[in-house]
Formats: structure tokens, C-alpha cells, sequence
């Protein structure tokens, strides 16, 4: 099962004939997940290791049954290739492009609520459910095996190299994990922690989930309110990186355009604090989860 | 995110409808003498400098004849405001204020929407005025593809309490404003204060305007007149920090930002956003010192590589490297094995005093490990995790300081 993606999911890439589109699909097709179509305007014909090309995501939709898009464009692009999926009925949607006007930011998560459509991103590395051998996106690149083996634990990523470190982590603590899923970096997304803890409650394939976390945003904060709320009832795993940022001049931002703190919105020990309180298993260490997950899981079965 | 200075916010804004004070810009105290007979005194002067909160810096200043004017000037490009040297001075007529308001328009993160917040309470530190009498604020969010619609508009002045010929002008000085925001690609116009004068009209007496730079490809009006980044950091780039922008810029491949820390004797040069972050802060909690923060990813050629170590390892009292990724991030190991060992074998630095710990596995991390182990440099793959390559980085640092 895992979330989001699994063998009924049917791919379609767009901006597949693109430069980083064409190496995606090819470690994705090598990791064996079918990708049934690609779409790029005026390439009608093409294929991209023997996956067609169509210029409309509506013939992709035709031709194909299509219903989960990756959208790998320059930024520019992003706005309108989302709308054209949500417009011919695509309901999970990845956007892997960094650098979307925050504007065209807006109008595609409302349209993606408006429509129900779970839309991960921007700025995403994707996601991956090892058991199906399914992934989406540039995640895992050309070793998904490396770090994703199948398992019972969900991963929540809100940067793309961590989400392959912590699912690396789980492996060598002996688990495997569900899906593990890179939410992108920015502030601005269209799944964040709440939304993606809804979908891991309800799938059976997960026991727990681990989330690694950054300074800013306020997404571990309205997680920990989930969890007080009940929304949430396995065991989660948090780790928060990036305290040093809390001894900098206020407004300095380093690694991700999110993690920026500011009025004192977004600290680390704030979101690690809250967390705690709601029940979280809050880690000081990032190498400490292999010890938490096993005396988290041990008589689980997780394996 | 960048900021753009107030006298380019108040030109877009003044394209747009929006009444400003006249104004001119400064360069020494004589021009700012000159402005103010031009202008006819009393005159404001403001510091140009990309950052908010500058009344409460002491960074604007009021003068009633044209000598003041100059002195004034003179003291304010003498300032550094919070961290940035002040370099030119805004001479502005001095509005008649009655009464003093204030609006802004952001993105609410959380609720994803384009969000304004107005009061009549202008002039103070509006963060304070929302704890204390939220009462007296409107806050509303637009709908980011039906736009603000005038009828909204109205309503927003009108539940503050405007009427008659003063409500009609702030509803369409907002509308207008709101086209300015969308127009531009800003994430922040807010105008404090928004002056009724004694005339009876309403200026836009101050602005500050920050524009997403991810938009910037498609606004042509505002080439070069954003401070890029300005929103990223706490002071003005140092040398060594432009120096790095420039060898990140000389080539399209790989990203790497640099950003220098106080002090500090282990050069850091780590992968990915969240990566970074991990490594920088297991390096301080074992009680090691960075002395800059670089960030790379994105597969950087050996050129970027080797110019950036040689930058890292230039900054005085600079005495350790440690290079981190996460796994499989999709940077080329052996590309960033060249790179790094041609710029230590350039500088001759002697591992022996100088440690340099890597901790590397992705793409091509075997030819990578070969060419680290080759050249005497301490590697690890995925035998070690990230915390334990900066604990390593950091009993080797003890090692060759005793």
C-alpha cells in the first residue's frame, strides 16, 4: 500500500524530454516503476527511453489512463503545467522545480486545494515507496536501494538529501520504510506535515514515521497540535536540525529559502519543545534514531 | 528575496497612481543641501539602506533649513545601519501629517493567500499594536486569482472608520497598491506611514518593498535595482563572500553559497540544504568552531570545486576542512575529490598539521575514495554516519592544536 503511490498509480512525466527529465525517467524505468507517458509541447512522436511523447497532458490522459504527473519544467512553466494536470484530472501531482515565483506559487496550491489534488512541492525530490518499487521524482537517483529498502516506517522530509540520509538511518537501525517523501524545501508547499501524517495514519503498511525537520515555518508546530488533537496516533519520530541558527542575528537564512526564523517564529527548541509535549519522540541526536526506532518499534512488526 | 530601496518603491509606486512625496537622492552632503533648497525645506532625510526599522536606528532625520540639511546628511553617511554602511540619503518634502495610517500587504505562509493588514494607527510599531489592540486592525485575505476586488477594499477602511472624501481616496490608493504588489512580484509592500495631510489627501509617506527574486526573470523594470539577497543575510557581503559569488557564478553547474562566520578555524563545506544544517550544527555541538557556512550541491565542476576550497581554506585562521554529503545526493564524488585535492596540494598544506575530513558517498564515491586515500586526506563513505565524520573532524582538530 504505502501512500500516495503504489502499482496502480499511473505515471506521466512532464517536461520529459528535458535534460534532468530524460535522467529521471531513465533511473525510474531502471528501478523498475512504469512510466507510461511524457508531454512536451511540440514533441509530439518522441520518445524518452521508449516512453511517448505527447504535446497535451489531455492525450496523455487518452492515450494512457495517466492520473499521477511528475513535473520536471523550468519555473517559468511550473504554474501552467500544474493547472493543465489538475484541468485534465490528474489528482497527485510532484513539482520538482526550485525557483517558482511565489505568485504562481499560490495560485497552484489553491487550485490543487480547490480540486483536491495532493500536490507535493515545489522544490521536491519526490517521493518513493520501495515495496512496489515505485518512485517519483530524482529521489534515490540511480541507487534507490542504497538507502530505501522496504519497511513499515513512513519518512518526511522537508529537505530532498535528508529524506535519503534518514530513510539510510532507518536501514541501518534494521527497518525499512513505506514512503518516504522529500516535501520540499520552501516555505510555501502543497503537502506539508499535517497533510502527510493524515495519509500516514490511515495506511496500514506504516507503523510509525520519522520527520526531519528545519528552523522556520510552522509546520512542526501545527504537527505537534495534530497530535495533541488525536490526529496522529503511531508513534513519530522527530529530528529538528539547524539549532545553531537560533545563536545568529535574526533573519539570517541558511540552507533551505523555509528555514528563515523571524519574530521568533520557527525556532528549533520551540518546534522540538512542542513536539515533546505533544507526545513525539523528540531526537537530540540525529544517531540517536537508530536507538529510538528500536526501542520505539521493538515488538512491532515493522520489519 | 531582495529588498529595493525606498526611492525605487516610491517610483513604481508613483507609476501606479500612488501620490508620494517629492524627493531626491544624495550623494554627499552638498547634494542633499542642494535637494533641500530645491524641495523647499522642512526636509526629511533617510538613510538608503535595504533594511526596515530605520526611524528606531536613528536613520532618519528631519531638517528645517538647507545647512541642516547638509550636517544631517553628513552624519547619516557616516552611519552603519544594522550591519550596512550607508552610502546615499533620501531628501524628501516634509508632509503637513494630520493623521497617520498604515498599510501592508505579505503573503500569509500558513493560509497561502496574499494578506492585508490596515489600521489607522500608523506611525508606530505595528508587531506591538496587533498584541495590544487587535480591535483596531482589519486583516484580510485576498483571493490570489479573483484579486482584490474594490468593494473590499472599501470595506477595509470602512470597518476602521473612514467615510466620506478620505475612504474613497484610501480605497483606491490600496487597489492601487495591490496592483503594485502583483504587478512587481513583491512579498512585502507595506507603507508606514500612510499620511492623511492637513490638506486632506492621502500620501504614501514611507515604503518599504521587497520583491521575490525568483520573479526577476520576468520583470525587466527592475534589473539592478534589487538588493539580491538582501533578505538572507544580516550585513553586506565581505570580500571573500563576493569573491565566492563570483567563482559560484563563473560556471552554470553545481550551486555553493558561502557565508562567513566570525572567527572560527574549520573551513565547512557540506551538501544539501538539511545536510548542511546537521553537519554545521553536530560540528558546534561537539564544541567545534566553523569558520564559514558553505553550502554546495547540485554537482559542481572541478573548477567551482577547487576555487571554492582555495576561498575556504584563505580565510585567516582558517587551520581544518571538513567536506560532508548526504547519501546519494547526486553530486559527483570524484569530480569534488579532484577539485578539492588539486586546491590542497596548491596551497601546500600539510595534512599532518592540518586536518581535512571528508565524508562522501554518492555517485562515483569509489574513484572518489581513491583519489581522497591517493593524496593522504582522511575519507569515509557510508561506513560513518554524518555526525560521526564531525566527531572525527573535531578529535583531529584537538589533536593538532595541543
Amino acid at each position: 500500500m504505502a501512500i500516495l503511490i503504489d502499482r496502480n498509480s499511473k505515471i506521466l512525466i512532464q517536461g520529459i524530454t528535458g535534460r534532468e527529465a530524460s535522467m529521471i525517467t531513465r533511473h525510474t524505468l531502471d528501478y523498475g516503476t512504469p512510466v507510461l507517458a511524457g508531454v512536451t509541447p511540440g514533441k509530439k512522436g518522441m520518445n524518452v527511453h521508449g516512453v511517448p511523447v505527447y504535446d497535451t497532458v489531455k492525450e496523455a490522459v487518452e492515450q494512457h489512463g495517466v492520473n499521477t504527473s511528475l513535473i520536471v519544467v523550468p519555473p517559468p512553466f511550473a504554474l501552467d503545467a500544474v493547472e493543465e494536470a489538475i484541468a485534465s484530472g490528474i489528482k497527485v501531482i510532484v513539482v520538482t522545480t526550485e525557483n517558482v515565483p511565489q505568485l504562481d506559487v499560490l495560485k497552484m496550491l489553491h487550485l490543487a486545494r480547490k480540486n483536491g489534488v495532493h500536490l507535493i512541492g515545489p522544490n521536491t525530490v519526490g517521493m518513493i515507496n520501495p515495496g512496489d518499487r515505485m518512485k517519483l521524482g530524482s529521489i534515490g537517483g540511480d541507487n534507490p536501494e542504497r538507502c530505501f529498502v522496504p519497511g513499515r516506517v513512513g519518512v518526511i522530509s522537508r529537505s530532498g538529501g535528508m529524506t535519503a540520509e534518514t530513510s539510510w538511518m532507518v536501514k541501518r537501525a534494521g527497518f525499512g520504510v513505506s514512503t518516504s517523501i522529500g516535501m520540499g524545501g520552501d516555505a510555501l508547499i502543497g503537502s506539508n506535515i499535517v497533510d502527510l501524517l493524515t495519509l500516514f495514519e490511515k495506511d496500514d503498511d506504516t507503523d510509525a514515521v520519522v520527520v526531519f525537520s528545519e528552523p522556520g515555518t510552522s509546520f512542526e508546530e501545527d504537527a505537534a497540535e495534530f497530535l495533541t488533537k488525536g490526529g496522529f496516533s503511531k508513534p513519530l519520530i522527530s529530528y529538528i536540525a539547524g539549532r545553531f541558527t537560533e545563536n545568529m542575528p535574526e533573519g539570517t537564512v541558511f540552507g533551505h529559502a523555509g528555514t528563515m526564523i523571524s519574530g521568533g517564529e520557527g525556532r528549533p527548541s520551540t518546534k522540538m519543545k512542542k513536539l515533546h509535549e505533544a507526545g513525539a519522540h523528540v531526537v537530540e541526536r540525529f544517531d540517536d534514531m537508530i536507538n529510538v526506532l528500536h526501542s520505539v518499534l521493538t515488538g512491532k512488526a515493522v520489519r | 528575496m531582495g529588498r529595493v530601496l525606498e526611492h525605487e518603491s516610491k517610483r513604481l509606486l508613483g507609476r501606479r497612481g500612488v501620490p508620494t512625496p517629492e524627493h531626491r537622492v544624495a550623494n554627499s552632503p552638498e547634494e542633499a543641501m542642494k535637494a533641500a533648497e530645491e524641495l523647499g525645506c522642512p526636509v526629511v532625510l533617510k538613510a538608503l539602506v535595504p533594511v526596515g526599522k530605520r526611524g528606531k536606528a536613528g536613520a532618519i532625520k528631519f531638517a528645517d533649513t538647507p545647512q541642516e540639511a547638509y550636517e544631517r546628511s553628513r552624519s547619516l553617511l557616516n552611519m552603519t545601519v544594522r550591519h550596512f554602511p550607508v552610502e546615499k540619503v533620501l531628501v524628501e518634502e516634509k508632509v503637513a501629517i494630520k493623521q497617520e495610517w498604515y498599510v501592508s500587504i505579505t503573503i500569509d505562509k500558513k493560509r497561502q493567500k496574499p494578506v492585508i493588514v490596515a489600521t489607522l494607527d500608523g506611525g508606530v510599531d505595528v508587531e506591538e499594536l496587533v498584541m495590544a489592540h487587535p480591535e483596531r486592525i482589519v486583516t484580510h485575505h485576498v483571493d490570489i486569482f479573483r484579486g482584490l476586488r474594490p468593494f473590499e477594499a472599501k470595506e477595509i477602511w470602512s470597518r476602521l472608520g473612514l467615510t466620506g472624501k478620505e475612504l474613497l481616496q484610501a480605497q483606491q490608493l490600496l487597489l492601487q497598491l495591490y496592483d503594485v504588489f502583483i504587478t512587481y512580484d513583491a512579498y512585502l509592500l507595506e507603507i508606514n506611514p500612510l499620511v492623511l495631510t492637513e490638506e486632506g489627501t492621502v500620501v504614501a509617506a514611507a515604503s518599504v518593498m521587497g520583491v521575490d527574486d525568483s520573479a526577476l526573470y520576468r520583470q525587466p523594470e527592475l534589473a539592478g535595482k534589487v538588493e539580491v539577497g538582501s533578505e538572507r543575510a544580516w550585513r553586506p557581503l565581505t570580500e571573500l563572500e563576493k569573491k565566492m559569488i563570483e567563482i559560484n557564478n563563473a560556471d552554470y553547474r553545481g550551486t555553493a553559497r558561502y557565508t562567513e562566520m566570525e572567527g572560527g578555524n574549520i573551513g565547512f563545506m557540506c551538501g544539501g540544504g538539511g545536510g548542511s544544517l546537521l553537519s554545521f550544527d553536530a560540528l558546534v555541538d561537539l564544541g567545534g568552531q566553523p569558520a564559514n557556512y558553505t553550502e554546495t550541491g547540485g554537482n559542481p565542476p572541478e573548477e567551482k570545486v577547487y576555487g571554492l576550497t582555495k576561498g575556504i581554506l584563505s580565510k585567516p585562521g582558517v587551520k581544518g576542512l571538513f567536506v560532508a554529503h548526504n547519501i546519494t545526493n547526486n553530486t559527483q564524488v570524484d569530480v569534488m575529490a579532484r577539485g578539492i585535492v588539486r586546491a590542497l596540494k596548491d596551497m601546500n598544506i600539510d595534512l599532518s598539521k592540518f586536518p581535512v575530513v571528508v565524508r562522501e558517498a554518492g555517485v562515483n564515491d569509489e574513484e572518489g575514495r581513491r583519489i581522497f586515500l591517493e593524496a593522504g586526506v582522511e575519507y569515509y563513505g557510508e561506513e560513518i554516519t554524518l555526525m560521526q565524520a564531525a566527531e572525527k573532524m573535531v578529535q583531529r582538530m584537538k589533536e593538532v592544536q595541543q
